[in-house]
């Protein structure tokens, strides 16, 4: 059961295309995994379409000079249908420490933006997820006993458990939960007996808060390379 | 005015499936003249630039027009269709002004037109475990003329008809070009194995 969703304006955000190119792939991976929200965007993408087309009467359509129908109407008869694009076979797996994971649906299509996974103190491996914007987006992995140290961000992170469960001081993560921190926050991730992939958008840099893991702070550049 | 509007969903459904088994112009016609003014009132808001408005109104028009037969009545309205297919235009749009290539396209997001089977035949459709960071080394090895096409396609997502387009060559050029390199990278594969 996920019990931790996006929240109806991400949703209603990334239905319209206009969350940051990472966030719209944390809450696209989000509605795979997720009948709940999957049922919610297709009632917000009627709701857009009605704004878009309905209400003749409250929004008259301006008959506008420069849409001459007719040429138009000619034009689409005569031309050609668009070759598909994106024939980039979409792959659904993903291996990493002898594990095998199964991508959703988003992360599939997007599988050649996956970076290389390197390896970060702490039995955490990352993969950066190239998609473009001024977010980061990462695979993070921790294997079972691994912790983040303790940090607050700068900007927002959200988090998404893509498969098995890590917990903070607050709450316990499973499978879909798509969780949303900004700076107030502190938290330190953790595993325990179970590993956990995630994926990470971070708006700014990591910043740690706690004793010596302050050192740790040139590691935060890791995540941002 | 015929009785019923294209507003009316279950008529607007009759319409789109009327182009998608007959291509019935008049049917196409009756779509146009409810949506296409309606898409240009909202594009025109959201460019804020006749052009471009025209642009999304003509191209989302001809997706409907040319992928009728993709539309699933009983996942949504027509009307909620038509939008998913304006959304995408509009998105690969503001994208395209930025000319970055890694960017995420909407056909990434919501494959809303993807043909569920012809869209991978054999001869395009790579294994699937083949990534295409590992292909770039390959590709290094094959004739110039080939990779370039490769890369158009494949990196940058193109589609042959764009390729075509942008290298001013007849598109069975690049069809063959396209054949001919993944059956050399194949090769190459296999010999690495
Ligand atoms: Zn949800």
């Amino acid at each position: 059961m996920i019990k931790f969703h996006p929240s109806e304006q991400h949703l209603v955000l990334y239905t319209a295309g206009e969350l940051s190119p990472a966030m719209l792939m944390m809450v696209g991976t989000h509605v795979d995994m997720c009948s709940h929200c999957q049922a919610h965007v297709r009632d917000i993408e009627q709701q857009l379409a009605r704004k878009l087309f309905g209400d003749v009467e409250k929004q008259p359509v301006e008959r506008n000079s420069s849409l001459d129908e007719q040429a138009m109407l000619q034009a689409i008869f005569n031309s050609q249908p668009a070759t598909e694009t994106g024939v980039v076979a979409a792959n659904d797996s993903l291996y990493l420490e002898g594990n095998h994971f199964k991508l959703p649906a988003t992360l599939a299509r997007n599988s050649h933006r996956i970076g290389d996974w390197s390896r970060l103190p702490g039995k955490l491996w990352r993969a950066p997820v190239t998609v473009g914007g001024e977010e980061m987006l990462n695979f993070i992995y921790m294997a079972e006993n691994a912790s983040l140290p303790e940090h607050t961000h700068k900007g927002n992170e959200a988090t998404l458990v893509v498969n098995g469960v890590f917990n903070d001081e607050n709450n316990e993560y499973r499978d879909g939960d798509f969780v949303l921190l900004d700076n107030h926050h502190k938290h330190s991730p953790a595993t325990q007996n179970e590993d956990c992939l995630t994926l990470a958008a971070l708006e700014g840099p990591l910043h740690f808060t706690s004793g010596l893991s302050r050192l740790l702070n040139p590691f935060s550049s890791l995540f941002f390379k | 005015m015929p009785p019923a509007q294209p507003d009316n969903a279950e008529h607007a459904a009759e319409l789109l499936a009327k182009v998608a088994s007959e291509q019935s112009r008049a049917a196409f016609s009756e779509l146009f003249r409810y949506f296409a003014p309606r898409l240009q009132a909202y594009a025109t808001r959201q460019f804020g630039n006749e052009q471009t408005a025209m642009d999304l109104v003509q191209e989302t028009m001809s997706n409907v027009w040319h992928k009728a037969h993709l539309f699933k009545p009983d996942r949504g309205s027509a009307a909620t269709w038509i939008f998913t297919i304006a959304r995408n235009i509009r998105f690969d749009f503001l994208r395209k002004n930025k000319h970055r290539q890694y960017d995420l396209s909407a056909d990434d997001l919501w494959p809303v037109l993807a043909e569920t089977n012809d869209s991978l035949d054999d001869d395009y459709a790579l294994d699937d475990d083949l990534l295409l960071q590992q292909l770039s080394v390959f590709c290094e090895q094959l004739p110039n003329a080939q990779r370039t096409v490769i890369e158009l396609i494949y990196i940058e997502g193109k589609s042959q008809q764009e390729v075509a387009d942008a290298l001013q060559i007849p598109l069975g050029t690049v069809k063959s070009r396209t054949r001919l390199a993944l059956q050399k990278l194949k090769e190459l594969i296999k010999h690495d194995d």
